[in-house]
């Protein structure tokens, strides 16, 4: 949507149905390779990410999710893993209308030996 | 066209595809303004089975900017969703549809409305139906009825969402030809050995699929600033996988902007391929980095190039490179008091481009389809009315007609004045508009214009 000269209308994602890391390492089972998109609805587990998320209004802070504060539950809707760059770890998570970005060379590698 | 498949990725997304707008203040609700977007370009009457409708997938939005910042104050949305009572069938009806219940009507549609204002999003309606395509008179066999049943009224607010008759009219076929412009064919350089001929309106007997709303003009205009910043958007989620297993579209991540449209032809025509579709995803807001093409824009040089020696005063401030403040003023910031006496459509200096809409003038009793350079202040660029030759009088503009505005001096070619698409006047434009809301004519029936 087009940026609004007021705050925005509040996310119509429930907060317990934004993206979480927990949530994401749960749903980052299935990827794709660079610039492979694929949906995500299975739950294995991963080792902690380098937090790399924008900060946004509508999302838990970093500190909240250091801290486990701002954690939620498994999103019901699908989620899609946009390896944007392998090599640099370059990674997009969507879920609902919330959408993360990381930079993660583990994960990315991991997630290209799968699809591999 | 005014904007239909204007930019190379949304020409492939029809149904996210803006093609007009329009906003003007309501010659039969003194009080309201109206505000319509249209959508799904080139609609043939017979396109069945499947016949056209909004994408469930797409959020469409029509944005007020109240205070000249080139942002959104107010936002009404709209979002739609299709149900198929008989999926065992492949007909779109299987019987006359005689009202919005009809259980013969196999496609329905409807559509929730919302506006977004002051940081808060509020719901004005849901399940409001949209009437069927018109297909013809077997099926549809009162289309005006069916339809006229489909305007909704929400406390002060009217809306409506359908299928209506192209009311936007143009010579396509010629003009996409290397500008050439059938009454002035004599003149093009290179087929001047044909005659000059009145135009041919490429988008008669075509359809559109139109968002109306009428509003309080109260509601969406501050005090002390009767205009108004007018603007579609058409918005996608980031992504879109399909799960062939499941035969579904999987969509996912934030709406993202694929497609606005504010004043006709300024995507169009004014901005070069390689940024029409970054223009479609950015706010009217940061149209200042555009700024270049309106002030410098290529079509005057091309006017010179296809038909030499028409336009020397055009030519001659070309070659000046000259900003054209006029273009700036009519389509980024509107009309500053004091240029036009009694007219003013400025909304301040952000560069956006907004229909500008001052909500103080009254409607014509006798429009002029060529609006403010035909005298009539009710007609674009103030607003923008469903019959006005926007076409003609951004020609004109181009060509060099409303530089006097900014430079007295300036004397206009005489053939700048003459610009037009069509030889007659007022131009073939097809089904007429009707008198109240939705105004946009009836659509044409797939039965009555097959081809």
């Amino acid at each position: 949507m087009p940026s609004h000269d007021a705050t925005r209308a509040p996310d119509p994602v429930p907060a317990d149905r934004r993206l979480s890391r927990r949530s994401l390492l749960r749903g980052s089972a299935v990827a794709g390779a660079t610039g492979l998109a694929v949906t995500a609805m299975g739950a294995v587990a991963g080792p902690a990410l380098a937090d790399s998320r924008r900060p946004s209004a509508t999302e838990p802070s970093a500190t909240d999710l250091a801290s486990g504060r701002g954690e939620a539950a498994l999103p019901n809707e699908p989620i899609v893993v946009h390896v944007r760059d392998a090599k640099s770890g370059d990674i997009e998570v969507f879920s609902g209308t919330s959408q993360t970005r990381l930079r993660d060379q583990d994960l990315a590698a991991r997630i290209a030996r799968a699809i591999a | 066209m005014s904007s239909h498949r204007e930019a190379p990725e949304i020409s492939k997304d029809p149904v996210a595809d803006s093609t007009d707008v329009y906003a003007f203040v309501s010659p039969d609700a003194p009080g309201t303004v109206t505000l319509i977007a249209n959508y799904v370009p080139l609609q043939l009457p017979s396109g069945g089975p499947n016949f056209y409708e909004f994408g469930d997938d797409v959020l469409y939005e029509i944005h007020i900017d109240n205070n000249g910042d080139g942002r959104a104050d107010i936002s009404y949305q709209f979002r739609f969703r299709t149900t198929v009572r008989n999926p065992g069938t492949f007909l779109y009806n299987t019987g006359a549809i005689t009202s919005l219940t009809d259980p013969h009507w196999n496609r329905v549609q409807t559509y929730d409305v919302a506006v977004v204002s002051g940081g808060s999003q509020s719901t004005l309606g849901t399940g409001l139906p949209c009437p069927p395509c018109n297909i013809g008179p077997l099926s549809t066999p009162d289309y005006a009825s069916l339809a006229a049943a489909a305007v909704n009224h929400l406390n002060g607010i009217s809306v409506f969402a359908g299928q209506r008759a192209e009311a936007f009219y143009v010579d396509l076929g010629a003009i996409f030809d290397l500008g050439d412009l059938r009454p002035f064919e004599h003149l093009h350089a290179p087929v001047g050995m044909l005659g000059a001929m009145s135009g041919v309106n490429a988008t008669n007997h075509l359809n559109v699929s139109s968002i109306a709303i009428q509003v309080p003009i109260s509601t969406v205009t501050i005090s002390g600033h009767p205009t108004i910043g007018v603007w579609t958007t058409a918005s996608r989620r980031r992504v879109t996988v399909w799960d062939a297993d499941r035969g579904e579209t999987v969509l996912s991540g934030p709406w993202r902007q694929v497609s606005r449209l504010g004043n006709p032809l300024v995507n169009e025509v004014l901005i070069p391929m390689g940024e029409k579709d970054l223009w479609n995803s950015l706010p009217p807001a940061d149209d200042k980095k555009f700024a270049g093409y309106i002030t410098h824009p290529g079509l005057a040089g091309l006017l010179n190039t296809l038909y030499p020696g028409v336009f020397p005063h055009l030519a001659a401030l070309v070659a000046a490179k000259k900003p054209r403040a006029d273009l700036e003023a009519i389509l980024l910031t509107g009309i500053p008091a004091g240029i036009i006496t009694g007219f003013t459509n400025f909304t301040g200096p952000v560069l956006a481009d907004m229909l500008r809409l001052n909500t103080s003038i009254a409607p014509a009793t006798k429009p002029n389809i060529l609006g403010l350079v035909g005298g009539d202040a009710a007609g674009f660029p103030n607003g923008r009315r469903v019959a006005d030759d926007v076409v003609t009088i951004e020609l004109r503009a181009i060509a060099g007609v409303t530089y006097p505005l900014i430079d007295s001096h300036f004397k206009p070619d005489g053939a700048a004045g003459a610009i037009t698409d069509f030889a007659s006047d007022p131009p073939a434009i097809g089904s007429r508009p009707i008198h109240t809301f939705p105004y946009l004519g009836v659509p044409y029936s797939g039965y009555n214009h097959p081809s």
